[in-house]
């Protein structure tokens, strides 16, 4: 853990946020690469407070849970300013970490926690997802590989081969961006690729996005160009999103049509070898 | 599942066009449920679209006839299946 200290702005997928508290703000490592000094304006505003308000939110408007069987991770509730979000304890699982409020334009937040560590898991998640709200973006659950001329992103179920595949490409020479989570962003028409913190340290990447594939394990390698409503839905089921809202949904649609017109996707079955390497690019030569 | 159902469950999903086809998402306050995406052909999206409390199996199988041109006893079918199929939907309309 690093004591950062008062003030700080981060950059992730190229937005920046002005974090900023009278007390001192503890920082994972992951963080730490992300820092951006001397930037001009800060798009979205974190305001950091120590201790929890005396807030009720039993009299509140309950809009989304994040929580299955095993966990609690958070509550997210409506306020007449914008949303209310009760982050529990990850090990208590019911004791309440941190309130955060997050106003109608996404673009101000102030986060109470019980300890300095202001950004902590899954915190720091909320935030980036609300960022791609803020900005024509989304979160995925995905890895990609860039090799200096195409970014590929493979995404799946949990088991699928995300990780397997950053490291075949890894050693084809490609740049894993990340294996887990990336934000993807549409600048002018464009699609890049951004990782962002994660719970190690790594630097910050950036790289565009040409083609998506939705992998799963198979005795040989065989890709499926995918196009239309199908090819949306399936890029779109493996994106981070609080469904709660239609106008959430209706910017997420807007956004995996565009990308889909814009990069190629495919179902893809892949033996775990460096063969798919030379697979894909060949696939792709002949469209 | 009925006309009138489906016409009650679609207030609980977005819907977007892609081409001919239709994109449904569930209108979730529940995580597990926040990745589960629907698509629906040109057959789909039309009864989907034209599912209203007003309407009734057969008043939409004289739409269809009338707009796809086919006969009674496939557009009666295609709806049929078509409902059956949204069976899985019914967790939503609570």
């Amino acid at each position: 853990m690093n004591q950062f200290g008062f003030e700080f702005n981060i950059s992730i997928a190229e937005i920046i946020l002005h974090v900023f508290s009278k007390n001192t703000i503890e920082l994972e490592a992951g963080y730490i690469p992300f820092l951006a000094d001397n930037e001009p304006k800060a798009d979205i505003q974190v305001e950091c407070f120590k201790g929890l308000p005396t807030s009720n939110l039993e009299s509140l408007k309950l809009l989304f849970e994040a929580k299955n069987d095993e966990q609690r991770f958070y509550s997210i509730y409506e306020t007449s300013e914008g949303l209310c979000f009760a982050i529990y304890n990850q090990q208590t699982k019911d004791e309440i970490q941190q309130i955060a409020y997050l106003n109608k334009s996404f673009d101000y937040w102030k986060i109470y926690s019980r300890d300095a560590i202001s950004l902590k898991y899954p915190m720091g998640p909320i935030i980036m997802h609300y960022l791609t709200l803020y900005t024509d973006a989304v979160l995925m659950h995905a890895s990609c590989a860039y090799d200096g001329k195409m970014g590929r992103m493979f995404s799946g179920f949990s088991g699928a081969g995300k990780s397997t595949m950053s490291m075949i490409w890894s050693k084809a020479g490609a740049q894993i961006v990340n294996d887990d989570r990336l934000v993807i962003r549409n600048i002018n028409g464009n699609f890049y690729v951004y990782n962002t913190p994660m719970y190690y340290a790594d630097i910050s990447k950036k790289a565009p996005l040409n083609a998506i594939y939705l992998i799963s394990h198979s005795p040989l390698n065989k890709a499926k160009k995918l196009s239309g409503a199908l090819a949306v839905s399936k890029v779109m089921a493996f994106c981070i999103q609080n469904n709660f809202d239609k106008a959430f949904i209706d910017k997420r649609l807007e956004f995996f049509y565009k990308l889909s017109q814009a990069t190629s996707i495919y179902d893809l079955g892949f033996v775990p070898d460096q063969q798919v390497v030379t697979y894909i690019t060949e696939n792709e030569k002949q469209g | 599942m009925d006309i009138q159902t489906l016409s009650q469950i679609k207030s609980k999903f977005v819907a977007r066009q892609v081409a001919d086809e239709l994109v449904i998402v569930p209108l979730s306050g529940n995580v597990a449920q926040m990745n589960e995406l629907f698509t629906l052909n040109e057959t789909g999206k039309f009864i989907w679209e034209n599912a209203t409390a007003n309407n009734t199996n057969a008043s939409l199988a004289q739409l269809m006839i009338e707009t796809f041109e086919i006969d009674e006893s496939t557009a009666t079918s295609d709806i049929e299946i078509f409902l059956k199929q949204m069976d899985i939907l019914t967790k939503y309309n609570s």
